[in-house]
């Protein structure tokens, strides 16, 4: 009597061979840009369903409908200009100082040490404090939401900088120190590349807490604005007109983060795409 | 011409509650122009410690070092690490440049030389992460070679590359060091290679003392192949062996 030994064998498919054996419709459906298509479906379709719901939640086409109404009143350009100048001017200064605290803390212990607790007490202290405080300190116009926006911001800048120096290769810090390397040549050329990643991470904590900062100081304390227009139709008991508002600015934000701050992060990035 | 004088130099690390680890004890030498000199020793012996202090990167605890540079100025030191340091970032030519004291067209014109002399003009605008390790080397080496040092030190270099790449970049080494004649502090645990490179072998034993100061006396350029390179590396190998014996024998603390 034999025997037969049988034996299995397993193919392992290249990825070339994967690519062309699956359907174009399965690629398209499996795809980032479906995920995100998705995801924005479910999130109309939820909001939808909560405005069956509830009387006081405004549906899509409310609010669609209110946007076109303040676009025909001529109020949208104005007041949403007037929030940008004061959100930009306030996230720029919080990114620019918060990058400067941010290198100075990474790179000195005494410096860490002198900072360290008043960025974790402005870390703590929420948008709307800083929002009723500076409406207190510069009353109504520019001032308080750019100042508002500025100090709700500046604290993640400089935290996620400070992180990130800290982190900048001690092997490269020792091959500059070797070969003398002056002081703003290794900011420039070692200590800012390496933190990239950390600074892109803080500006983006920055845009986040900075927009709260500005809606609520034009909510309180604003002569315009979006936050100023919001709280217009919130006051009228018009939820339609307070969520079109919020809803343009959170479109510009979604906007911003994809098309600018998430190119410039991968353009500064090519390096590692090179590999 | 640049001279290294290096005079009773100890070194102790302190490693808390009154516990202390001394990796060079009282060592003493002099390094002359022009001279390729190689530190060899077991692990734990005080070479690399012993190059950073050279170069600044450590502090000693007793002892003197000094260097007198070419130009009478503050001497300039280029220093070769184990792995390439490289900033990723940034791409090869920018590397060569980062370290160099001046960014005018002549050292750029400079920076370019020592980079054709390693086969690599054409990576000039590569980052560093698109070459291979023994090319990221040889970026290493002529980064160290074009800032013009006085003196160039050099740690275990070849150790992290593969046998072949390290002897292509030895015959390398040799050459770009028979035209530029730099004075060279070469940490190596591989005998072989310092009888290769090396005017003069200073071996260190466990405990950082200076075991044995051996002038190699030998045409260049020297090959592996060579009888005479092999049978000196197998004296000097026999000599560590003995070494290696005795501190078996006689532990170090």
């Amino acid at each position: 009597m034999t025997t037969m030994q049988r034996s299995a064998v397993t193919k392992r498919r290249s990825t070339t061979e994967i690519e062309q054996s699956t359907p174009e419709w399965q690629k398209r459906l499996t795809s980032e840009t479906a995920a995100r298509v998705t995801a924005l479906l479910a999130f109309v379709v939820i909001w939808v369903v909560m405005s069956w719901l509830f009387s006081r939640v405004p549906g899509p086409v409310e609010v669609g409908e209110r946007l076109v109404d303040e676009f025909s009143r001529g109020e949208v350009f104005g007041n949403f200009g007037m929030t940008l100048y004061r959100f930009f001017i306030g996230v720029g200064l919080a990114t620019v100082v918060g990058i400067a605290v941010g290198v100075v803390m990474g790179l000195s212990q005494l410096s860490r040490a002198f900072l360290e607790s008043p960025v974790l007490v402005g870390l703590s202290i929420p948008a709307i404090i800083w929002s009723f405080l500076t409406v207190m300190w510069f009353g109504f116009g520019d001032m308080s939401p750019i100042i508002t926006t500025f100090l709700t911001a500046v604290p993640f800048v400089v935290i996620n900088v400070a992180q990130g120096v800290r982190g900048v290769s001690r092997d490269l810090r020792d091959m500059s120190e070797t070969y003398n390397v002056p002081f703003g040549r290794r900011v420039r050329h070692l200590v800012l590349p390496a933190v990239t990643g950390y600074v892109a991470a803080g500006v983006r904590f920055a845009i986040i807490m900075g927009w709260n900062g500005v809606l609520l100081a034009e909510w309180f304390g604003g002569g315009g604005g979006v936050g100023y227009r919001a709280r217009f139709w919130y006051d009228a008991n018009r939820y339609g007109g307070f969520a079109a508002w919020v809803v343009l600015f959170v479109g510009f934000i979604v906007i911003l983060d994809r098309f600018v701050l998430d190119r410039a992060i991968q353009r500064s990035f090519r390096w590692r795409d090179s590999r | 011409m640049a001279v290294l004088t290096v005079q009773n130099l100890s070194k102790t690390f302190n490693l808390g509650t009154a516990r202390e680890s001394r990796v060079l004890d009282d060592i003493s030498f002099e390094v002359k122009g022009q001279t390729f000199v190689s530190i060899v020793g077991p692990s734990g012996c005080g070479k690399s410690t012993l190059l950073n202090i050279i170069s600044g990167v450590e502090e000693h605890t007793s002892g003197d070092i000094s260097l007198t540079s070419d130009a009478g100025g503050p001497a300039r030191m280029g220093y070769v690490f184990q792995d390439p340091r490289l900033l990723p970032w940034r791409s090869v030519m920018q590397n060569m440049m980062y370290v160099q004291d001046d960014q005018s067209p002549a050292t750029v014109s400079r920076a370019k030389e020592y980079l054709d002399m390693v086969g690599l003009a054409k990576n000039a605008d590569f980052f560093p992460g698109q070459l291979s390790g023994g090319m990221q080397q040889r970026v290493g080496i002529a980064r160290a070679f074009a800032v013009e040092p006085d003196l160039l030190l050099m740690d275990e270099p070849f150790s992290h590359l593969d046998a072949i790449t390290a002897r292509g970049l030895r015959e390398q080494l040799q050459d770009i060091w028979a035209q530029s004649k730099k004075t060279v502090v070469f940490v190596t645990h591989d005998v072989v290679e310092a009888v290769e490179l090396s005017d003069r072998i200073i071996v260190l034993q466990p405990g950082g003392l200076i075991y044995e100061d051996i002038t190699i006396d030998l045409p260049r350029p020297r090959r592996q192949t060579d009888k005479n390179v092999a049978t000196l590396q197998a004296e000097v190998l026999a000599r560590l062996e003995k070494l290696k014996a005795m501190s078996v024998a006689e532990p170090v603390a």
